[in-house]
């Protein structure tokens, strides 16, 4: 039997949670010899397999059409999706926005903030994804397994890659369930 | 006793518990939200239901009682589902991601409660609205957005405090923790307790000082008593490497049952004097930095040798208190020891019990009063927490009658207020006594002739209306568990007080229902060594000033710089700078274990909490090496020292 295919990206996030995936340290190798690693933001595929991959990671929330089309891509072409870190499960900071609203936070950021330059717009180039609200990936797809956390700690994301890789179902609880 | 069946597990319980403190009692831990140990439940969050066998639905555990054989589940997979609705519902309604929240990680109940039941996220995302954040208050912020709407806070503002400025405002998903008519808390009729802060199981009470500082699990925690009046709360002292970051009431505190009241709670937190570290001498008529070996020599040589007098604040130890008296009384032969407080609150008092024995009833006596007369003690000013024990049935039929010729905070709290003309109190007591005896109201005759001039003479002399004399004696005459609670005041007044408290039977062979505030933590203690004596100096005198942390009374300030050489034996520089011609600098109340006795004899223990900068000593122990300079032993044992008189309320040693 050949190795279980992981692939991952990133959308609405800081790379915080697969810094956190990094800081598993040697364990990492116990990952790559249980499974194949694909696509990820640090390895050289830029998208999942178009035949598919067994478990697909999506980091970051969904804050526009772009994240979206990600988003989609990963459900359609992975056979069990992971919602990793906060802003994938919940939104997280980038959902802050969301008690104001895009528009204001848009006007906030490229004309009202002190650092821009007079005469500043909010970019309206067609070929810039459109913004939207800040989404858990559970919105907008269908996610198997919610791993929260902010990041999610090394040790909880080994256990549920290397459950997920030898065929078993994560469960988290006590030291391994956190959401900061 | 009944025996109920909680997962398995027989338990006895006495009758009347609930499932709830019976599971606890078990050390089974049921999920809750709205109750809390210290407050009424009222079946509010539906986290804490259980499965009694026999009942068609899930109960609320923190409202049903215990009844003979009852089969308990609190963890069935229907349960846990129920209980993960219940969450769902409430992390949907407002903002409650932990990232950016300063409970988060441990400290706050709705999240772990979250990671009881397994939940890795949130079925419903929020709505997104925003709610109000109230930062008009010096001791906390009120973030709505982080509320669960348990109504704790409203509770404990109402059943602990007796305060009743938290409520809830609207109704559903727009219900919002309010201040009185919706105003902000800092200017609201919040006497700054802190109470609601304590039991707010989220982030939507934060304490302005410990916020962000650290997850209460690295906090070391130190049970001791607050220094703060002669109530004598019980406090948790919470500090983190050698820091204070908060202070707590002790939830089994004897005295107040977790509730502190703003002196207890924040004031040692806004501590803002210059600490003193080094010893200082005065020389060129600046204080300029010693060794100890050069102060200590100075002050011994000051003390051995003309007239001396000491003055001690009530905030020392009786242990401290008693090596001073032992020390500049009993072997320096000092023409005057007294404390700062000069006996205001407690010597009339004392005098009075050195006549009749011990005649003060207890603190507690207090929450089960129906009536309080409250006599010249402005308990919403100071001794906060005396007031909590009945403001807080005030709502329940409870009655409070106000004496006081100044004008009283309590006012509006209370049922009558009588304000006599200055020092007419007696006579007001006396004539509420008269008018008792004429309507035939007393329980126990105090014999009194000439009632009807008597109320005449009173009227005309105190300023109260015979109309508003005639409602308070019948309402107090009516009592069936009246106390007597009383400031300062003089012999006569406090004898006639005692009076009308037989009259009344207040005091009875059962209960004595009256007592005294009695000034300062030690207050009681200094009074029990007869520290208690009117500070006057000739003149030229070298007078030793045992500050330790306490603020210098202003009226004092005069008479001390008649002394020739002050000896100040302090905490903080801004308190001495002036006057003093030697500075000892010495630990501040959390830096020393010592016993307090509490306005009703109650002794207890403070704890030292931390670590005192640049080793220096703590009050007694100053004492000690300031005696052992001039070869003397204290060895007087304060255990024996404060038996040799009756000063009012029975001495309770525990």
């Amino acid at each position: 039997m050949s190795k279980p295919k992981i692939a991952s990206d990133w959308m609405c996030g800081c790379a915080g949670c697969h810094m956190s995936l990094l800081d598993m340290d040697e364990r990492i190798l116990k990952i790559v010899e249980l499974a194949d690693l694909r696509a990820t933001p640090i390895t050289d595929l830029k998208e999942p397999d178009e035949s598919g991959v067994d478990v697909g990671v999506l980091e970051g929330g969904i804050n526009n059409s772009a994240n979206e089309e990600v988003a989609k891509k990963m459900r359609a072409r992975s056979k069990i999706l992971v919602a990793l870190g906060d802003c994938a499960v919940f939104g997280g900071v980038p959902a802050l926005r969301n008690f104001c609203g895009v528009q204001a936070a848009l006007r906030r950021a490229y004309v009202e903030a002190e650092s821009n330059e007079e005469g500043s717009q909010i970019p309206d180039d067609p070929e810039l994804a459109t913004m939207t609200e800040t989404r858990a990936v559970h919105e907008v797809v269908d996610v198997d397994y919610n791993v929260p956390g902010c990041p999610p700690d090394p040790d909880t994301i080994f256990y549920v890659l290397s459950e997920l890789a030898q065929g078993r179902k994560p469960k988290l609880k006590d030291e391994l369930l956190h959401w900061d | 006793m009944v025996q109920i069946t909680i997962n398995q597990q027989r338990i006895d319980v006495p009758e009347g518990m609930t499932v709830m403190q019976a599971a606890d009692s078990a050390g089974i831990r049921i999920p809750r939200l709205c109750a809390h140990k210290a407050l009424t439940p009222f079946g509010g969050c539906r986290l804490c239901v259980v499965e009694v066998e026999g009942m068609r639905v899930p109960m609320a555990s923190c409202t049903l009682p215990v009844s003979e054989g009852m089969v308990v589940e609190t963890e069935t997979e229907s349960l846990k589902k129920s209980r993960q609705f219940v969450l769902t519902m409430l992390f949907s309604e407002r903002n409650h991601f932990c990232p950016f929240c300063q409970v988060s990680g441990g400290d706050c109940e709705l999240q772990n409660a979250a990671y009881h039941e397994e939940m890795t996220h949130w079925p419903i995302q929020p709505g997104w609205n925003e709610f109000p954040v109230d930062t008009s208050h010096p001791y906390f912020v009120l973030d709505n957005n982080r509320c669960i709407l348990c109504r704790r806070c409203v509770s404990a503002c109402a059943e602990m405090a007796g305060n009743f400025t938290l409520s809830v405002a609207d109704r559903g998903a727009k219900s919002m923790i309010v201040a009185d008519t919706d105003i902000p808390l800092g200017e609201s009729s919040c006497i700054k307790c802190g109470s609601c802060a304590q039991v707010c199981p989220t982030g939507a009470l934060i304490d302005r000082f410990s916020a962000y500082q650290s997850h209460d699990r690295n906090l070391e925690e130190t049970s001791s008593v607050c220094v703060g009046c002669s109530v004598g709360c019980a406090v948790k002292v919470m500090t983190r490497d050698n820091r204070l970051v908060r202070i707590e009431g002790d939830w089994d505190g004897a005295v107040n049952g977790g509730v502190l009241c703003e002196l207890g709670r924040y004031i040692p937190l806004t501590e803002s004097r210059p600490r003193l570290t080094t010893p200082l001498a005065r020389k060129n008529g600046s204080l300029e930095p010693v060794s100890w070996d050069e102060a200590l020599t100075l002050a011994q040589s000051r003390l051995q040798s003309g007239s001396l007098a000491a003055l001690a604040s009530t905030r020392l130890s009786v242990e401290a208190l008693t090596a001073f008296k032992e020390l500049f009384e009993t072997k320096l032969a000092a023409q005057l020891t007294t404390t700062l407080e000069e006996g205001r609150a407690t010597s009339a008092t004392a005098k009075y019990a050195e006549r009749v024995g011990n005649f003060e009833g207890r603190l507690d006596l207090l929450q089960t009063a129906d009536v309080v007369l409250c006599v010249g003690a402005d308990i919403n000013r100071h001794h906060q927490v005396a007031g909590f024990l009945f403001k807080r049935n005030l709502n329940n039929g409870a009655n409070l009658i106000v004496i006081d010729s100044a004008e009283t905070t309590l006012a509006e709290r209370a049922r009558f207020v009588l304000a006599p003309k200055a020092d007419a109190t007696q006579t007001l007591i006396l004539a509420l006594q008269a008018v008792i005896a004429k309507e035939g109201l007393e329980r126990k005759s105090l014999a009194l002739a000439d009632v009807e001039s008597r109320v005449e003479k009173a009227v005309a002399e105190c300023g109260v209306s015979a109309e508003a004399l005639t409602q308070s004696a019948r309402l107090l005459a009516s009592a069936i568990t009246p106390v007597i609670l009383y400031g300062e005041a003089d012999e006569a007044t406090v004898e006639a007080l005692h009076q009308l408290a037989v009259q009344i039977a207040a005091t009875d062979e059962e209960r004595n229902g009256i007592l005294a505030l009695k000034g300062g933590a030690n207050s009681q203690a200094a009074s029990l060594l007869g520290l208690e004596r009117p500070f006057r100096l000739a003149g030229g005198e070298t007078l030793y000033l045992a500050l330790s942390d306490d603020a210098l009374p202003q009226a004092l300030a005069d008479e001390i710089r008649k002394a020739e050489f002050v000896v100040a034996q302090a905490s903080y520089e801004s308190e001495v700078a002036e006057i003093a011609d030697l500075v000892l600098p010495v630990g501040i109340w959390a830096e020393e274990s010592g016993h307090f006795v509490n306005l009703d004899g109650r002794v207890q223990k403070a704890q030292k909490a931390l670590d005192a900068p640049n080793e220096i000593p703590d009050n007694l122990n100053l004492l000690n090496q300031i005696a052992e300079r001039m070869n003397i032993t204290l060895n007087a044992d304060w255990r024996e020292a404060v038996r040799q008189r009756n000063v009012g309320a029975e001495l309770r040693i525990l």
